[in-house]
Parts: structure tokens; C-alpha cells; sequence
């Protein structure tokens, strides 16, 4: 791993890409720290003269904006950051061991055809706002409107394509005589899968659960047509500060934002060692 | 064979294994057709065939990683219909070896032990004595990537070899090793299998290797057993055209020729030369045309007064001891295998005209010009 370096052609345009990508990021940051009278400002003030920290109050205490004789914030993020961590680990958990098993089972005891993989792909076929519809009314039938079980079983469901696909791809990558081998030197189909499959593809099982944490967490359609008064989400709580007197509160939804971005910053450091391929060089010949 | 007990009351012991018309069909390609295979015990038997030839198939269906379409594989008599790769005692060397990439060599080697419970101490002493018979030892705290082809080869066959199953499968497990390694350790493989007296099966491409240590060479072809024999049987009597092309190198020279019962001789390659007491007898009475097929050392250089056949020298490959000429007439190339001594000695240099003869007319090779069956002295052209 030594560092290249870049010819000034490329170090331009990275910088230029980079500019582009990290700048929603810098203003969402900036505009968490904005006191109310920076949040619309005309023309816009970019680096906040006096950071506050109020709008990151406001989320769990709605009264403290007051101070700045902003109201009409009704409820507090707790019970949207505690749902969207419940329902988001839970369901990616789901979707990824399912996944797993299902991209095991295509990959090595499937009969080869590409059928199954494109029927199980075909649920995110339908763009979500055609799908949520009917879900609301067979959940309000069954009783999970408004329940995490409900909003957790729709997550895993609404991933489990992209988990699966992904996943069958790292299992692909492995050359199925290795878990043979496994079987030859004694282990059972399951042992084997469990004991060479899985350690092996380690790497793609950490990169999948990222991505599919990155997907449930950030949901919005489905959570906000199941979620009334029991169950909120962090994406449905970001919508929910707009006020009748004082507009959208832009300062707070950043404040939030931001706390949003940072489990998944945390997982993207934590796992990084772990994302590299080639973990199975050295099994087979060349 | 269909009629094998399932219990082992018999009086003769079962062979180690038994292969009875297996089919495998994969999608559109059918892999195996009508296998029927048995490999007694203590023996080593070859699987040689070109790629696709249905070698890796088989021994895939043995170790159970495949299910046969139908037909039956029977490990010591016993049908292994049903049963998972890890009971029928089996041990396997793949062809891509599928070391455990995040294993050393020692974890490698110790895994079937391990899984099968064997005590620590055990495991370091049969691991270190089979590290010492493959010349390993320096490599075994290392992880496979940091391992040359020939090493992580040995740690292959050292996993394999650890255990003592019932037979041994192994796919193609000397191929990516160079050429002096490779006929060290084919000897180093037959020397093994001799001593502990295992079965081994294994699949290879390379028809030197499959005579150098076969007791009995199955030739594959499209995914038929087309000759069950011992290799000089196999090199001797081919069963067929392919088979005699397949084994043997430089390649058998076929040429098509025509049998003049009167005289007793056979007019090829633009010549004539007396007809050997079995090619006589296999065509009686009849004028036939067939394939000739004659052994590049069956063929000698001849002074051109007594030479049946002449040509120009087109091509000499001296291979030290030995050289390969190739001479042209108008009807026919011949290769020959000659002492390269004799080349000097008459003087042959490419371009020069130059006599051949027939040496060993014992060996001449007779084939139907239609189906390419071996044409046996009894007059069918029936594989034997």
C-alpha cells in the first residue's frame, strides 16, 4: 500500500469531484450549527458568525429553539432515532442472513438458471410509491400498520434483492472447491458453508450489511405511510419540522441530519479493513 | 455387476469402487454416458482424456459433490446413493487444489484430521512426517499465497494423502508442476500407493503420466469409458483410430491403405510392404481398404534399394538420443523416431531423399476406414 501520486490533471479533477461531492455535506454541517436568523439568509452565509449548538437541543428538548422565538416544534427526535436504530439493525440483520442463505443456495444448489435470481430481483422492480399502497392496506388488514414488526418485516423484504444479488456475487467470486473440499475432509454441507463459505466471503457479507443499513436507515416512503403515532423513523421525523408559524425548520432537519450520518460514518471506518477483496488468493492454482 | 449383494456376505471381497452406468447430464452437455467402472483394491487406476472428457465428472460423482443421473457408484459394494461427500471415506485432490486460503499449510494439511477429532499430538506427528515425504516442512506456517504452484500442490496432496480412506481421488494432481518435479513425483505418488497399498483413482490429460503409473488406464472419451485395458494393452491394442492417436507421441502416422490378399502385402504411402501374420488373418481372403497405423519407431531408415517405401525429409527434430524425422512422398507423410546416431551415419538431412521400412511388422495397426475400430485378427472389428 504505497501512496501514488496523482499527475495535476488528475489531482484537478479529483478536486473538482470531490468539491461536488463533499459540498452538501459542508452545508448540511454548517447549517446545523446556524442559529434560526443564518438558516435562509439572503445572500447565504456560509460559515455560521455565531455557531450554536441549539438545534441539536431542539431535537430532544422542542421547547429550546424557543429561545431564538421559534415554536411550534411538537415532538422530540428520541422516538425517531431510537426507532430507525431498532427497525434498521433489526431488519438488515434479516435481510442479510436471508440474503445469505438464499445467494448460498442459488449459487451451489441452484440448477443454474437465471430465473430465480431475476424473480427475486423483480420486488425492486416497482418503483417503492406503487408498492406502498397496497402494503398499507393488507398491514392495516393484519394489523402491523404502525408497528415496527410491520415496518421491519417491509425493510427486510424491500432488501432482501439487493442483499441477495450482492452477496451472490461474493459467493461467486469463491471457487465452490474449497467448501468441497471441506466436505471431502469431513464436514457436513452445513459445516462447510459455515466453517469455509461464510469466513471466506467475510469481506462481502460486511460490505452488504453496510449497504443494506445505509438503505433501511435512509428509508422514507415506506416508513411514513405505516407509521401514525406508535413507530417514526429518523427520515419521517426530517419531514415532520415544518411549522405553521415559523416554516421549515432547516437548522434542526440539519441538526438531525447530521446525527444521521454519523453511525453510518463510524461503520464505514469500522469495516473498512475488511472491505478489501482478494481474500481468497492463494486457493487455487494461479 | 447388477446383480452385487448390497451386504458384503459375498465370498470375493467387493472391488474399492464401482461404477455402474452412470449418466450425467449438465444442461445441454452430456458429461457422462453409461459409465460402468470398477477399480478393485490396492490399485492404481488412470482416468486419461483430453479436456471435457467427463474425467473430472467422474470422480465428482464418486466423492459424491455431483449426483449421477442414473446408474449406481458402489464404494466397497456398498450403493452411495444418498450419502454425503464427508461419509463415503473418501479423500480428493482438486484440480484447482482449493487450499484454504486463510489456513497455513499445516492447518491445511491437519484439517481432515481435525475435523475428524483426532488428538493434537496425533495431528502434529502425521502432519510433520507427511510434510517430510512431500518436502514441505519449510512452507507449513505459511499461508498459500505465499506458496509457490509446486508447494501448494504438495499441501494438496499432503491433506489428501493424510488420511487413509477407502480410495483416493485425484484430479490431475501433478499438473502445474514443472516437468522434472512432475516425473519425481509420479514416481513419488505410485511408490506411495504401493506401500500403504491404496486405491487410487486419478484424471489426467497426459498420456506418459497415465502409463508411467497405471495399473489399469480408463480412456475417456466425450464422456464414455471407450477402453478399459493395462497401459501396454492400451499403447499395444487401441482400441480405436483416437485412441492410438491419443496415446503415444510422436503421433501414430494413419494412413490409408489397401490389403492385396494374393500377395500377402499391403500397398501405402505410394509402397508396399509385406502384411504381418495378423493383418493377414484379420482380412482373410478380402481385398480391403483400411487405415494403416504404424508407431513412429515402428519405422526404420532403409538404404533406398531395400526400402518399401521412399520420400523427401522434410523435417528433423533431434531429441538427443532419439530424432524425429518426417518424410514426404506424394501419397503420404511419415513420422519416424530413429536413433539420432544413425542420422550422421547415413547421412540424412532435410530435403534428401530417403528409404523407410517397416521394423516391427508385429505392431502394424490395422483400422476400419468408416467407424476407425481397431481391425482385430479374428476378423470383427469389435473393441476387445
Amino acid at each position: 500500500m504505497h501512496a501514488k501520486k496523482l499527475s495535476p490533471l488528475l489531482a484537478v479533477v479529483m478536486g473538482l469531484a470531490l468539491a461536488v461531492t463533499l459540498f452538501p455535506v459542508f452545508w448540511i454541517v454548517m447549517t446545523a450549527i446556524k442559529p434560526p436568523t443564518d438558516w435562509n439568509a439572503s445572500p447565504a452565509i456560509w460559515i455560521p458568525s455565531e455557531p450554536t449548538h441549539i438545534n441539536f437541543l431542539t431535537l430532544f428538548d422542542p421547547e429550546a429553539i424557543g429561545a431564538y422565538g421559534v415554536g411550534g416544534v411538537s415532538q422530540s427526535a428520541t422516538k425517531a432515532v431510537w426507532g430507525s436504530v431498532r427497525a434498521s439493525i433489526i431488519a438488515t440483520a434479516l435481510s442479510v442472513s436471508i440474503g445469505l442463505l438464499s445467494a448460498i443456495g442459488i449459487t451451489r444448489y441452484g440448477n443454474g438458471s437465471k430465473i430465480a435470481p431475476l424473480v427475486i430481483l423483480s420486488g425492486r422492480m416497482f418503483p417503492p410509491a406503487a408498492i406502498a399502497v397496497p402494503f398499507v392496506i393488507i398491514f392495516s388488514n393484519v394489523g402491523l400498520t404502525d408497528s415496527y414488526v410491520g415496518l421491519i418485516a417491509i425493510y427486510a423484504a424491500a432488501t432482501l434483492p439487493f442483499s441477495t444479488w450482492m452477496l451472490k456475487s461474493f459467493v461467486e467470486d469463491l471457487p465452490r472447491e474449497v467448501e468441497e473440499a471441506a466436505m471431502i475432509d469431513g464436514r457436513s454441507r452445513l459445516m462447510a458453508h459455515l466453517t469455509v463459505t461464510i469466513p471466506l466471503i467475510r469481506g462481502g457479507i460486511f460490505a452488504t450489511t453496510l449497504f443494506i443499513f445505509i438503505l433501511n436507515w435512509s428509508e422514507f416512503m415506506f416508513s411514513l405511510v405505516l407509521s401514525y403515532t406508535n413507530i417514526s423513523t429518523i427520515p419521517v421525523q426530517l419531514a415532520r419540522y415544518v411549522t405553521a408559524t415559523a416554516g421549515t425548520l432547516y437548522g434542526v432537519q440539519a441538526a438531525l441530519a447530521v446525527l444521521a450520518m454519523v453511525p453510518l460514518m463510524l461503520m464505514g471506518y469500522l469495516i473498512q479493513s475488511h472491505l478489501a477483496r482478494g481474500m481468497t488468493f492463494g486457493a487455487i492454482k494461479q | 455387476m447388477s446383480t452385487s449383494p448390497p451386504l458384503n456376505t459375498t465370498p470375493t471381497p467387493a472391488p474399492t469402487l464401482a461404477l455402474e452406468q452412470v449418466h450425467k447430464r449438465f444442461r445441454s452437455t452430456q458429461a457422462l454416458r453409461d459409465v460402468t467402472l470398477t477399480v478393485p483394491e490396492a490399485s492404481f487406476t488412470v482416468l486419461l482424456g483430453p479436456a471435457g472428457a467427463g474425467k473430472t465428472t467422474t470422480l465428482r460423482v464418486i466423492a459424491g459433490l455431483d449426483q449421477p443421473d442414473t446408474g449406481r457408484v458402489l464404494l466397497g459394494g456398498q450403493d452411495m446413493h444418498g450419502w454425503e461427500p464427508k461419509n463415503r471415506n473418501v479423500a480428493m485432490i482438486f484440480d484447482n487444489l482449493a487450499l484454504y486460503p486463510n489456513r497455513t499449510g499445516y492447518q491445511n494439511m491437519a484439517s481432515p484430521l481435525r475435523i475428524r477429532g483426532e488428538k493434537p499430538e496425533v495431528i502434529r506427528e502425521k502432519v510433520e512426517a507427511m510434510g517430510k515425504t512431500l518436502k514441505v516442512l519449510h512452507i507449513l506456517d505459511r499461508l498459500p499465497r505465499t506458496m509457490s504452484g509446486g508447494e501448494r500442490q504438495r499441501i494438496a496432496l499432503g491433506r489428501a494423502l493424510i488420511r487413509t480412506p477407502q480410495l483416493f481421488l485425484l484430479d490431475e494432481p501433478l499438473s502445474s508442476l514443472d516437468a522434472m518435479l512432475r516425473i519425481e513425483l509420479r514416481a513419488e505418488l505410485k511408490r506411495l500407493q504401493r506401500e500403504c497399498g491404496a486405491t487410487f483413482l486419478m484424471a489426467t490429460p497426459d498420456y506418459t503420466e497415465a502409463l508411467a503409473v497405471a495399473d489399469t488406464v480408463a480412456l475417456l472419451r466425450e464422456g464414455q469409458v471407450v477402453q478399459l485395458a493395462g497401459p501396454q494393452v492400451l499403447y499395444d491394442l487401441p482400441v480405436d483410430r483416437e485412441a492410438a492417436r491419443f496415446v503415444g507421441a510422436p503421433q501414430i502416422n494413419c494412413l490409408p491403405a489397401r490389403y492385396v490378399p494374393g500377395q500377402g502385402r499391403v500397398e501405402v504411402a505410394g509402397g508396399s510392404i509385406s502384411a504381418s501374420p495378423a493383418l493377414a488373418q484379420a482380412f482373410g481372403d478380402a481385398e480391403t481398404l483400411f487405415e494403416l497405423g504404424v508407431r513412429p519407431e515402428c519405422l526404420a531408415l532403409a538404404d533406398p534399394g531395400d526400402a518399401s517405401l521412399r520420400g523427401e525429409v522434410i523435417d528433423v527434430e533431434p531429441l538427443g538420443l532419439k530424432s524425429v524425422l518426417t518424410v514426404r512422398n506424394d501419397a503420404a507423410e511419415l513420422r519416424l523416431v530413429v536413433e539420432t546416431a544413425e542420422l550422421a551415419r547415413r547421412g540424412v538431412a532435410v530435403g534428401r531423399s530417403q528409404g523407410v521400412t517397416v521394423a516391427n511388422p508385429g505392431a502394424l495397426l490395422a483400422f476400419d476406414m468408416h467407424t476407425g475400430l481397431r481391425i482385430a485378427p479374428d476378423g470383427d472389428a469389435k473393441a476387445q
